[in-house]
């Protein structure tokens, strides 16, 4: 059933919007993000790490677990990682209280940023507020125990967590060069995740003169799971729509387009000045519809950011769930583009397959109130009637 | 003021449009002369959703009012609601001048004025009904005037709606170049007419179940101490029929009505009811148990919500006379019971118009209290117009109101 509280539906105001860095792996990101947003950002920072906060920029620090790891981390256990932030729920509840989104970023593998992540979506949701998580997994050569947690965390995170955008390393390291340098393909992997993350806070933030609607966005981020398609790009001057559209699909996590055919939610994020033309939002829409298949769900957003900012071009979207990730072994129906290089893709070994379990998304029968104004109590349609939120009969 | 004066209330309901006409008398009596009806369309949860079929349900029933009761409507007083009405409790105070007498002007000051009470910028304020004074911080005070005293402060319950959805209540309206002399909020129509001043000052709680809304209003030592609208009303009843047993809306209306129970209380197990054939609806029985079952689920759940809403500002205990259950979904069998049970031991009571004389047909049912109550609300206002400074407060109360639309 779509959980996500209804009254941000019609509220009129944009909802404020909180950034939290979760473990080692998330501050950094976190940090990396609020550096990069154009404009003003609420970040929190979540670590037992006391190192890292001290280091971070975050507005808000939250140290879990002074007296469970001493400001040492968690040192990759997860249990000493849950314990830690169940010793701070406190302060955790504190620095979330008052938003109404929460977009949470952790990297599931270490001992903080799983369990961590998993709670406060949990306490969010709790509170009414929207829980989006970005996460990723960690690369297999990280060693089993690593990968056994960030599963772990990741089924717990999905329980709780509106969305769950999630990447793995592994696989944005497969689409990378092999002999680049391991700290470029770190710094690839984060810089990927923090596109992703300032294409949902500016889809959300609005702005634009086409917002996504919140509804709309978890739709679109609901299942994506492993199955997570992003890419983003920009660029300036006379061809700047077609140029930042090719950046975009060269990404890793869009095999040059191809994927975007078993897409089966796309939102295409265009921001830049507000000199946007409609003829190249309306030509980046071309382009896109010709790469995504015949089921594919299109949403567009237009935001407009400084008037010197260049064209960016996002696209985030999910692959329809229960549908193998393949990359295709014929000739794709649709052509590549032309600037994209050519690679086959290896078959990608077994890795601990994170299963991703579809969600009840019956479809919620209100009747006759189905297009009047929802009428809410505590967080439940009381329009759905009584004895179907009961489950009374049957 | 004319004797034997003409008071129309009109309530434009989410099953039904209704007018009363009523006429006061010169021995304070209120007697009913006709009701016109008609069934509402373009109204959804109290709130009208189509202005077009809403305003052609408000002319139906005007005109068969002025049918059947023989007279010539030109103002009405419209009743509201919807769950954008929202009630709560404000005090005001003001200093008075050393050792002064509390006059009118005193009492005027400490009067709630919309900017005082910090509503919000799109709503509008409906009511401000004066709970008691305080005089130099001397509790119950019911009247002050002639008191000595330095600092004045009052109790207000504050009800206040958006303004734009009562404005368009009261276009539907105008449109026939009828005047709305006042909008009334639907619980505090009905109160008029349900609660007896002794029941007031015992403590009630009323509770008016209509189609698309529940108005509830919470009287506790003869003032108002909380009121509020859930909008959850009978059609949430009769659309629950309609899922749970997969049967058109028209049938499920009338099987609620036929043959529906608030209580599983002598359902024997495998009951079942026939239904009839009828156009484009194949015959079927259907088990009486799950029937109720949907019912009883609906209503627990709402009279829940509703306690728990009570319970925020009134005690239980505090409710010496009850609870007055009115309202069409108050016909429903076995939701006395079912009141009883959800709030644990408060007496509950079926209610209807009182102290209103004409066709018992009309004031005995419980449909009709809002509309008597806002014919009785005109009525009192009108009583007390040639009083002192009532009258200006009355008027400059009105054309606030008003002038925007």
């Amino acid at each position: 059933m779509i959980s996500y509280p209804r009254w941000l539906e019609d509220t009129a105001d944009t909802p404020r919007l909180r950034l939290i860095g979760i473990g080692n792996a998330g501050v950094h990101i976190a940090d990396r993000i609020a550096a990069q947003a154009s404009s003003e950002l609420e970040t929190v920072a979540i670590n037992s790490d006391q190192h890292s906060l001290n280091t971070s920029s975050a507005g808000t620090r939250v140290a879990i677990g002074p007296l469970t790891t001493h400001g040492l981390g968690a040192g990759g256990d997860a249990e000493t990682g849950l314990e830690a932030a169940k010793e701070s729920l406190k302060e955790i509840l504190g620095a979330i209280e008052g938003a109404d989104i929460l977009l949470i970023c952790a990297g599931l593998g270490g001992g903080t940023g799983g369990p961590t992540a998993a709670l406060v979506a949990k306490l969010a949701k709790e509170r009414g507020a929207l829980p989006v998580a970005v996460v990723t997994s960690p690369f297999r050569f990280e060693g089993r125990r690593r990968s056994a947690q960030a599963s772990e965390a990741l089924d717990e995170l999905k329980k709780h967590a509106d969305a769950v955008v999630h990447f793995e390393n592994d696989r944005m390291a497969d689409f990378s060069e092999p002999m680049l340098e391991a700290a470029k393909t770190f710094a690839a992997c984060d810089e990927l995740l923090a596109a992703a993350i300032i294409t949902l806070i500016s889809a959300t933030k609005g702005g634009g003169p086409l917002p996504v609607s919140l509804p709309d966005l978890i739709s679109i981020l609901r299942h994506s799971g492993d199955g997570c398609l992003f890419g983003s790009g920009s660029a300036e001057g006379g061809e700047r729509a077609a140029a930042a559209l090719e950046e975009a699909l060269r990404s890793p996590l869009l095999d040059g387009g191809r994927l975007l055919k078993e897409g089966t939610e796309i939102l295409v994020n265009i921001g830049g000045p507000s000199n946007i033309a409609f003829v190249e939002a309306a030509s980046i829409m071309q382009s896109v519809s010709r790469h995504v298949g015949e089921k594919t769900n299109l949403h567009l957003t237009l935001a407009t950011t400084q008037d010197d900012a260049p064209l960016t071009v996002a696209l985030i979207g999910r692959t329809g769930a229960g549908v193998a990730r393949q990359v295709p072994q014929s000739a794709p129906a649709v052509e590549p583009l032309s600037v994209v290089p050519d690679q086959p893709a290896k078959p990608k070994p077994s890795t601990p397959k994170v299963h991703q379990e579809d969600l009840p998304l019956e479809p919620v029968s209100k009747g006759r109130f189905i297009k009047s104004e929802p009428t809410m109590f505590e967080g439940e349609d009381l329009d759905v009637p009584t004895f179907i939120r009961r489950k009374l009969l049957r | 003021m004319a004797r034997d004066k003409l008071h129309v209330g009109l309530e434009i309901g989410t099953t039904k449009v209704c007018a009363v006409v009523a006429e006061s008398r010169a021995n304070g009596e209120l007697r009913l002369l006709g009701v016109g009806e008609s069934p509402s369309r373009g109204v959804r949860k109290g709130e009208i959703v189509d202005f077009t079929n809403a305003s052609k349900c408000v002319h139906d029933a005007l005109a068969d009012a002025e049918d059947r009761s023989d007279r010539e409507i030109d103002n009405v007083w419209l009743g509201v609601t919807g769950a954008h009405i929202v009630g709560f409790n404000h005090r005001n105070s003001a200093n008075l001048p050393a050792e002064s007498e509390i006059t009118d002007a005193e009492i005027e000051e400490v009067e709630c004025k919309e900017q005082d009470v910090g509503i919000p910028k799109d709503h509008i304020l409906l009511h401000s009904i004066i709970q008691r004074y305080f005089v130099d911080g001397q509790a119950g005070v019911i009247d002050p005037r002639g008191m000595l005293g330095t600092r004045l402060e009052a109790d207000f319950h504050i009800i206040h709606g958006i303004a734009n959805r009562i404005h368009n209540a009261i276009r539907c309206v105008k449109e026939f170049e009828i005047d709305v002399v006042d909008v009334v909020v639907n619980s505090v129509a009905s109160a008029q007419v349900i609660l007896s001043d002794q029941q007031k000052r015992a403590g009630a709680l009323i509770v008016d179940i209509g189609g698309g809304t529940t108005d509830f209003l919470v009287y506790q030592d003869g003032a108002i101490r909380h009121s509020g609208v859930i909008a959850i009303g009978g059609d949430h009843v009769t659309n629950d029929i309609c899922i749970g047993l997969k049967i058109p809306i028209a049938r499920a209306e009338k099987l609620k009505i036929e043959e529906g129970s608030a209580t599983l209380e002598g359902v024997k197990p495998g009951e079942r009811i026939t239904l009839k054939n009828d156009t484009g609806f194949s015959g079927r029985d259907i088990d009486r148990r799950t029937l109720n079952l949907i019912i009883n689920a609906r209503l627990h759940e709402l009279l829940s919500i509703l306690r728990k809403h009570v319970q925020e500002v009134v005690p239980e205990h505090l409710l010496g006379a009850g609870i007055l259950l009115t309202g069409g979904c108050s016909l429903t069998r076995g939701i006395r019971e079912l009141a009883e049970s959800v709030f644990q031991g408060t007496p509950v009571n079926l209610a209807h118009a009182q102290s209103v004389s004409g066709p018992a047909s009309a004031f005995e049912n419980p449909q009709l209290s809002t509309c008597i109550g806002l014919a009785r609300y005109a009525q009192a206002v009108h009583s007390q117009m040639p009083q002192s400074s009532l009258l200006d407060n009355f008027f400059k109360k009105l054309s606030s109101k008003l002038k925007i639309v």
